[in-house]
């Protein structure tokens, strides 16, 4: 045996160095192509995948016709951490890709130095006209305040470039169902009698379940309870862990909830709406009989109504905004979603990109591939439904951002968990707040 | 390219390596006196594979460990903290007795159904046949089973066409629908049912193999002494297939304490349907890196007699050959 591997050795080492040393030269060239360390290319991640990626493409081909810079897009819905771990480990991270949702998290990438001043990347000329142009609930905290992470502003400066937007809690309606004027108030609402607009059997539609993220749909309806109930302040707070579940404001919001999803209020009752995606929530809005007159849900919805059911925007279907809770003082409160870039590597191909984003010119391609909203205030829509949510987004005075989503994980999946056992059992609601409660004294913390 | 590149090192790289290392290692072995060969020689060529098992299992098991006395930024010592939330958390101890009713319910149905299915089939001409449809849920991979349930277990509202198939077949003796996953009457239970439908036809076929090792003479014997077949299904087949029987349970009872996919997938654990591993999951995803690691322990301290038992077994079994 071993003489054999010793005839056998100095050839075969021979052999192998060499295929080591060929493989060690190919690896490295083959990486090196990847990098956007140049200035004439630039790697960029994103969670967008089919049309909204076909979208960003667009977007993105006459900044590479004009600059000549090369746009290396990567899909990726797990950025986050791989950029955390990225950070944590001092290897490459993208040039450009989306900041982190987490306020912590935020917090601590501005001083590790990780993101990269949007005033920097934009100088101050072209930052002024960003600041003036954009949304100003995306890029301006509360009065007086330096800080506001859910937006990406730490001491005054931005980390996040604002490009696209969407506003949640709008009510869907079928315009051949649901003749009567937009009720005002919340109570207008419930009292609407369904059966009067075309037999319809019940006021509201819902659908919960979202895979692994069910219960979501139900997260973004009592949002939009809680910020126009009791308020910004209350509701910020409350995100951040400072109010808790039990608290008479976050109660109520419960209660209110409630309302939406009971036996008699909801399409089907409380299972149905637990077991429908809410994809094909609407679609009995435009059965017949109608099997409810409204679906609370966000702009994107559109898109699910016409493929599922070939039904038209502003034609047949159309929506009404939030109606008020009672308070006009937070009428103003509204529920919205933004899409956003950072820049991890300040270069000159970077900055250049995250310039030309924040122009009209690129923007107006997103809106127009329909939608979305952009950030900047001025775009033509030709969608009738986005010239409206534009309308609401610009009269917002805070844009606030969804609960879950800011919270910590645990939180977040404890918090959508709940609305769904709830609304399964509201005899639980008491038990359930007080486990949140538990639930939120441990997630806040680090241990 | 990078890809193939790495496959490329992966698998001519690291052989190489390894040849060279033993090439290199004999030609060093060889030049000591004989009785000192003797001595190292089983050591050297042992090492490598210690080396791995080491690295990609003792180190990791070790820090899993450290881990769970650790708070989740590993920065400090916090005793028995997570494992005092494992056990006294109502997410964790909910998830606890799911994998208790996993446990037993998931390991006692599928190999006592694999057993009665071998049994029974073993008496039957249309054996084969009867065996495939049985074990063609088991190549099936968890995340497609789970996805072909979560549709036959659909629910849609009261009144309307029902898309899911239970639903529909009830309909027809006129019951309302119900929603299984849901309900949490039923939804523990359909989840255990979808990993029974999954697994019975591995139980069954290794069992039915070591029922065809049973040599016919026993039985005949049996017959002659007036055994009725009852009581030869008892008292001969049973303690004969004893030893096959606990290797499929204590498997059984390891992949009931690890259920992961169909919970993750069918409800993400909502509805109080949690178990210990999707627990461990959602910990780690939720940074707490502690708490997950404690999980860990506890899980591994739970399958560890399990495995000591098979490895007996299998210890017994190379004795009597």
């Amino acid at each position: 045996m071993a003489e054999v591997f010793a005839r056998l050795s100095s050839r075969a080492i021979a052999l192998g160095l060499g295929t080591l040393l060929l493989v060690a030269a190919c690896s490295t060239g083959g990486t090196t192509g990847n990098q956007g360390a140049s200035s004439t290319d630039v790697t960029v991640w994103t969670a967008w995948g089919g049309d909204e990626l076909k979208a960003f493409r667009d977007v993105l081909k006459p900044f590479t016709d004009k600059t000549g810079i090369k746009v290396h897009i990567t899909t990726n819905r797990d950025s986050t951490n791989q950029i955390a771990n990225g950070i944590a480990a001092g290897t490459d991270l993208p040039d450009v890709a989306p900041g982190p949702t987490d306020p912590t998290q935020v917090k601590s990438w501005v001083s590790k130095g990780a993101l990269k001043p949007i005033e920097t990347a934009l100088g101050s000329d072209q930052f002024k006209s960003y600041i003036d142009n954009t949304y100003p609930a995306l890029t301006t905290p509360p009065s007086g305040q330096s800080d506001n992470p859910y937006i990406g502003v730490i001491n005054g400066k931005h980390y996040f470039l604002m490009v696209k937007t969407q506003v949640k809690g709008l009510f869907w309606y079928n315009k051949k169902v649901f003749t009567g004027t937009a009720p005002k108030t919340f109570d207008e609402l419930l009292a609407l009698n369904p059966s009067q607009y075309g037999g319809a059997k019940n006021i509201f539609c819902a659908g919960f379940e979202s895979g692994a993220a069910s219960g979501w749909p139900a997260s973004d309806q009592i949002d939009n309870i809680i910020m126009r109930q009791s308020g910004d302040q209350i509701y910020t707070n409350w995100i951040q862990g400072k109010v808790k579940f039990t608290d008479p404001a976050i109660k109520l919001g419960y209660q209110t909830f409630l309302k939406e999803v009971s036996g008699s209020t909801v399409f089907g009752g409380s299972n149905t709406a637990l077991s429908t995606n809410f994809a094909k929530a609407g679609d009995p809005l435009f059965n017949s009989p109608p099997g409810c007159l409204f679906l609370e849900q966000a702009t994107f919805i559109a898109n699910f109504f016409h493929q599922n059911k070939g039904v038209t925007a502003g034609t047949d279907f159309d929506f009404f905004a939030h109606p008020s809770m009672g308070k006009t003082e937070f009428d103003g409160n509204v529920n919205g979603f933004y899409d956003q870039f950072s820049m991890y590597n300040d270069t000159p191909a970077a900055r250049q990109l995250l310039q030309y984003l924040a122009t009209k010119d690129a923007q107006q391609i997103w809106a127009n591939a329909g939608g979305t909203l952009g950030a900047i205030k001025t775009l033509t829509y030709n969608d009738p439904i986005y010239k409206r949510a534009a309308e609401i987004a610009n009269g917002a005075k805070n844009l606030l951002v969804t609960a879950g989503d800011f919270m910590p994980s645990d939180m977040q999946k404890a918090f959508w968990q709940s609305l769904l056992n709830v609304t399964r059992d509201p005899g639980s609601l008491d038990s359930q707040l007080k486990h949140l409660d538990q639930v939120q004294a441990a997630a806040y913390t680090t241990s | 390219m990078d890809q193939i590149i790495t496959a490329a090192v992966a698998v001519v790289a690291v052989p190489l390596v390894l040849l060279g290392y033993i090439v290199l290692g004999e030609r060093v072995i060889e030049a000591l006196p004989d009785r000192l060969q003797v001595a190292i020689r089983p050591y050297f060529w042992a090492l490598p594979a210690i080396g791995f098992a080491t690295i990609f299992m003792i180190y990791p098991l070790v820090r899993t460990v450290i881990i769970s006395f650790r708070n989740s930024e590993d920065s400090d010592w916090i005793g028995f903290a997570n494992y005092k939330y494992f056990f006294t958390f109502p997410d964790t101890l909910t998830s606890l007795r799911n994998s208790l009713l996993w446990l037993i319910f998931y390991t006692s149905i599928s190999v006592i159904l694999g057993l009665v299915i071998a049994i029974l089939l073993d008496r039957v001409r249309y054996e084969s046949l009867a065996k495939i449809a049985i074990f063609l849920p088991v190549p099936i991979s968890a995340v497609a089973a789970s996805i072909i349930w979560k549709f036959m277990f659909d629910y849609q509202a009261p009144g309307t066409p029902q898309t899911g198939t239970l639903n529909a077949l009830i309909g027809t003796i006129g019951h309302e629908p119900v929603a299984w996953l849901i309900n949490s009457t039923t939804n523990n239970a359909a989840l255990i049912f979808v990993g029974i439908w999954t697994v019975t036809g591995f139980c069954m076929v290794i069992i039915s193999a070591s029922l065809k090792a049973i040599s016919t003479e026993v039985l005949e014997a049996a017959r002659m002494d007036g055994a009725n077949e009852f009581q030869i299904v008892r008292l001969v087949v049973t303690p004969l297939l004893w030893p096959t029987i606990t290797v499929v349970g204590t498997t059984m009872i390891i992949n009931a304490l690890k259920t992961f996919d169909i919970v993750y997938v069918m409800t993400n654990g909502a509805y109080d349907t949690d178990v210990i591993a999707t627990q461990m999951f959602s910990q780690l995803q939720h940074s707490h890196y502690g708490r997950a690691a404690a999980v860990g322990v506890v899980l591994f301290i739970a399958i560890v007699p399990l495995l000591v038992v098979n490895i007996r077994r299998f210890q017994q079994q190379e004795e009597q050959r």
